[in-house]
């Protein structure tokens, strides 16, 4: 068990909650926007590294669309963009919160292009308000402008399906590709977070950026969000759907928002692996019921436990080497076994989801320029 | 005998949903005239002005300018394109769609630089136009802090950059203020004195009068439904009429017991004030 | 536990927020005081330098350093110091702030201060909260200094020097243009609206309104494509954008650039030295 969780323990539960809900305040309110300073300028280039392919892949994307309307058109797209992040969106109890609108970007133009009007909007907006976050761009368009549009197309698809394009199915397609989207963002967010007390200390110790590791982190972040934000982007953007289903269909054709036969591959849709990854996500706590460790999954202190006397010299050796961020898949702070095996599973399934995405968008981008 | 400008035979413009917008126009515009094309709204009067400027095609029939005619493949000829381009000018009804850059500066200077006139030439001609048209204190201010008139100004320096041969202007009188409408009646007239082409579309008759030569008008059915001089056109009340830019009514005076029949001209200030005549 | 501001009112606010920003940087950036008198390039590579050395800094003392040069340039350019600090030290409190808070606890250290309820501030603890709260704030102070004494369009040009393409200026100029003729848009949409009912409206009416505006905007903007398109290709327009700027170095120019970027390879330079 990593020290944070040692400490953390030792404070008892009063200090979790005093701590948590501090964060958790804070992070339903605003909308993942990373100013500067939280990320180290080693993240800060990786990130902008990860996202300018993804620009490149927009404006080609944009360009074989419209070919030369292809500036206007983004830039009232980017417009667009800005003025519904600045929207506040009433919720129960009166507060209110804003959405970012990339799932409906994602939706109305396509993952690429409305995720390029996203990161304009982004750019502008740390430009134009001084508010900071200018090395963090690259992070927040990657975020915002990649993770999510992607995910919330991909959701879209999945559930949205054949149905026809003003079927209220498209709608729960829409709010669900918001919830997950949203809260996929929040995920990386918080990976981003999480990762700076890993690797960038000072000699002491000290946290020099994002102070909390991946097990705070994570659930400090992704908790308020399903609960809060990601709700709200998914209302935001099921609500403007619906309104467009009304009163503006040919909106909703501009690219791809009709079926366009994916879920169907030869029989087995994507929507039945959805919802089989769900059920198997929900299951998975069902793990603890069984007794002992999985054979061959045995540290040095459980050899006693199997009747040997020694410890291999090689396993002895190289135990220590790798830390785990979630040791045991357990998520301290929770408390509870069963949320930190579902936590785990959802926050390994996206890291392989992301991964596999990203894989196959920069191979699609090989593939585009050589043809 | 000079030369023809513009020659439409027989065009018909339909948008892409099939609504019909024109219909078996034919008509030829010479070099020098400052014409009128009136017509209530829906008439086709936009379409047509984005017919000359080479931005929409005509659906049947032939359109020249210039002698050459104008179609989707003569403008991919990036030759054609910049010498066309550099010869008309076309200023749009909504101001917001002409000016589209951040600055006035960037909005004059846009149509030399992408026409790719040397660095230089590009700024002695954006100083110029500012300075012709008033508004060089307004060079760094961004569109939304004009006001319709400064707006206006504008939309016209961004074409007077270009020192165009052909000015079209759509509408250019809307939401102006009486001060700014005389001012922009002197320009169009001295764009005419100056030898320069001027086609205006409009539905305000009390202008017709000073910016016209010729008057074209067009009827809510699409067509070209007459055409002459000012005079002729605008004392032609069944003709005003059936194409929707007078209407009349009934109105009695005080002091009178019988009420009688009103041209009133869209767009002017209703004034009862006239002969009793019946 | 509804208040007297719904979403509609908090959405105006924030909009002549916005308006009343944009406003005040402008009127700024008009002053005649140091930095509103260099070229715009010079300002875009000297702050962005500085902003890459308190991020790479691992010093505390150096972040602080900083905050003080950007202090200076606020008064040599006629900046209202007291707008300049409440504008960033009164609003994150309530964001980094709220973020740091925990951290003095939760790291783990040698113990600084008891307090009730079991809560220790741990050395390691304090030194990271100030660590995040002196980045955050110099970062933001510095992008204050480019913002308030540059216009906004004069910024934009600027960074063609950072490589960008003239196609991207052209599009973050246009996007900005037409943001405040739709936030014009939203604004009429929600007064008039406002205007028809008496104290605040319910929350079905929020989201119905809310819904209606985003579809009327959506529908504005793609007829704002097709027609600026048409615009733009009435005077010359064929998918090569260029952009021009009068943008000129004096000596001044030159000093300042160099003067500022070796103070920031200065800084990182130092700013290693902390381990």
């Amino acid at each position: 068990m990593s020290t944070w969780m040692a400490a953390l323990r030792r404070g008892g539960w009063t200090r979790l909650g005093v701590v948590y809900g501090l964060i958790a305040a804070w992070l339903a309110t605003t909308a993942m926007h990373i100013p500067d300073g939280y990320l180290s300028p080693i993240t800060a280039v990786i990130l902008y590294a990860l996202v300018i392919p993804f620009w490149y892949r927009g404006l080609q994307a944009l360009r074989k669309q419209v070919s030369a309307r292809s500036v206007p058109m983004i830039a009232l797209m980017a417009s667009f963009s800005f003025i519904i992040m600045m929207f506040n969106v009433p919720l129960p109890g009166g507060t209110t919160g804003h959405a970012v609108g990339a799932t409906l970007a994602a939706i109305l133009l396509g993952p690429d292009i409305g995720g390029l009007a996203v990161s304009i909007a982004l750019i502008i907006q740390a430009l134009f308000f001084g508010d900071g976050g200018i090395t963090a761009i690259g992070a927040n368009c990657f975020n915002m402008g990649v993770v999510m549009p992607y995910v919330a197309w991909w959701v879209y698809q999945a559930v949205g399906g054949n149905a026809p394009l003003t079927a209220s199915r498209r709608v729960a397609a829409a709010a669900v590709a918001g919830w997950v989207a949203m809260t996929a963002g929040a995920l990386i967010t918080a990976i981003e977070f999480g990762v700076q007390p890993m690797f960038f200390t000072a000699a002491d110790g000290t946290p020099l950026y994002a102070p909390y590791p991946l097990d705070v982190a994570i659930p400090a972040m992704i908790i308020p969000h399903m609960l809060v934000a990601s709700v709200i982007e998914g209302a935001v953007t099921a609500l403007v759907f619906a309104y467009l289903q009304r009163s503006n269909q040919a909106a909703l054709q501009l690219n791809g928002a009709a079926p366009t036969g994916v879920a169907a591959t030869g029989g087995l849709s994507y929507r039945a692996l959805w919802v089989g990854l769900a059920a198997l996500i929900v299951a998975a706590p069902l793990g603890l019921l069984a007794p002992g460790t999985a054979w061959g999954e045995w540290g040095s202190d459980e050899f006693a436990e199997l009747g040997l006397s020694y410890v291999p010299s090689g396993l002895a050796q190289l135990e220590g080497v790798w830390g785990a961020p979630m040791a045991d898949y357990e998520i301290g702070f929770l408390g509870n076994a069963s949320a930190g095996y579902v936590l785990s599973a959802v926050l390994g399934i996206a890291i392989v989801v992301g991964l596999v995405w990203l894989l196959t968008a920069v191979l699609a981008r090989r593939q585009t320029t050589t043809s | 005998m000079p030369d023809v400008v513009f020659e439409l035979d027989r065009v018909d413009f339909a948008y892409e949903g099939g609504q019909p917008a024109l219909k078996d126009v034919s008509l030829s515009i010479c070099a020098g005239e400052r014409i009128v094309v009136l017509g209530s709204n829906g008439s086709g009067k936009s379409t047509l002005l984005k017919l000359l400027d080479g931005l929409y095609y005509a659906t049947a029939g032939s359109l020249k300018a210039f002698g050459q005619p104008l179609t989707e493949a003569a403008f991919t000829d990036d030759a054609f394109n910049f010498a066309f381009r550099r010869r008309v000018g076309l200023v749009f009804q909504d101001t917001d769609v002409q000016l589209f850059n951040a600055s006035v500066f960037d909005e004059v200077a846009f149509a030399p630089l992408q026409l790719d006139l040397e660095r230089a030439d590009v700024i002695t001609r954006v100083e110029a136009a500012l300075r012709d048209l008033r508004i060089d204190g307004l060079r760094e201010r961004p569109p939304h802090q004009l006001s319709g008139g400064e707006k206006r100004r504008v939309a016209l320096a961004s074409v007077l950059s270009l020192g165009p041969e052909v000015w079209l202007l759509d509408e250019p009188t809307t939401g102006l203020d009486p001060r700014s409408q005389s001012w922009l009646v002197d320009f169009i007239c001295a764009q005419g004195a100056a030898g320069r082409t001027v086609v205006t579309a409009t539905h305000d008759l009390t202008i017709v009068d000073t910016i016209a030569d010729r008057v074209l008008v067009f009827g809510e059915d699409h067509h070209l439904a007459a055409v002459g001089t000012p005079a002729e056109i605008l004392g032609n009340a069944e003709l005003l009429l059936a194409c929707n830019l007078t209407h009349e009514h009934w109105h009695r005076h005080p002091g009178q017991r019988e009420g009688h029949r009103h041209l009133h001209v869209h767009g002017a200030p209703h004034n009862h004030d006239h002969e009793r005549n019946g | 536990m509804a208040s007297a501001r719904g979403a509609i009112e908090r959405t105006l606010a924030e909009i002549g927020h916005v308006l009343e920003q944009s406003l005040f940087a402008e009127t700024l950036s008009r002053q005649a005081g140091v930095l509103q008198a260099l070229d715009p390039r010079v300002k875009v590579v000297g702050l962005l330098s500085l902003l890459i050395a308190v991020s790479v800094s691992r010093t505390l003392w150096v972040i602080v350093a900083l905050y003080g040069v950007a202090l200076g340039l606020a008064v040599v350019s006629r900046v209202p110091l007291s707008a300049f600090v409440r504008r960033v030290w009164l609003v994150l409190p309530f964001f980094t702030g709220l973020i740091a808070l925990p951290a003095l606890f939760m790291t783990p250290g040698p113990a600084l201060w008891s307090l009730p309820f079991g809560l220790v501030v741990t050395r390691t603890g304090l030194l990271t909260a100030l660590f995040l709260l002196a980045r955050v704030g110099t970062s933001v102070s510095l992008a204050l200094l480019l913002i308030w004494t540059t216009p906004w369009n004069t910024l934009l040009k600027a960074l063609s020097v950072l490589r960008v393409p003239d196609g991207f200026i052209l599009i973050l100029a246009m996007t900005y243009r037409y943001i405040a003729l739709l936030l014009g848009i939203v604004d009429d949409m929600f007064l008039s609206r406002k205007s028809r009912v008496v104290g605040r409206l319910s929350t079905a009416d929020e989201r119905r309104l809310l819904a209606a505006s985003a579809g009327a905007l959506l529908g504005r903007s793609l007829q704002l494509s097709t027609e600026v398109y048409l615009a733009m290709q009435s005077r010359g327009y064929r998918g090569r954008p260029r952009t021009l700027d009068t943008f000129s170095l004096t000596t001044r120019d030159w000093a300042w650039a160099i003067g500022l970027v070796t103070l920031a390879a200065l800084a990182m330079w130092l700013g290693q030295l902390g381990g």
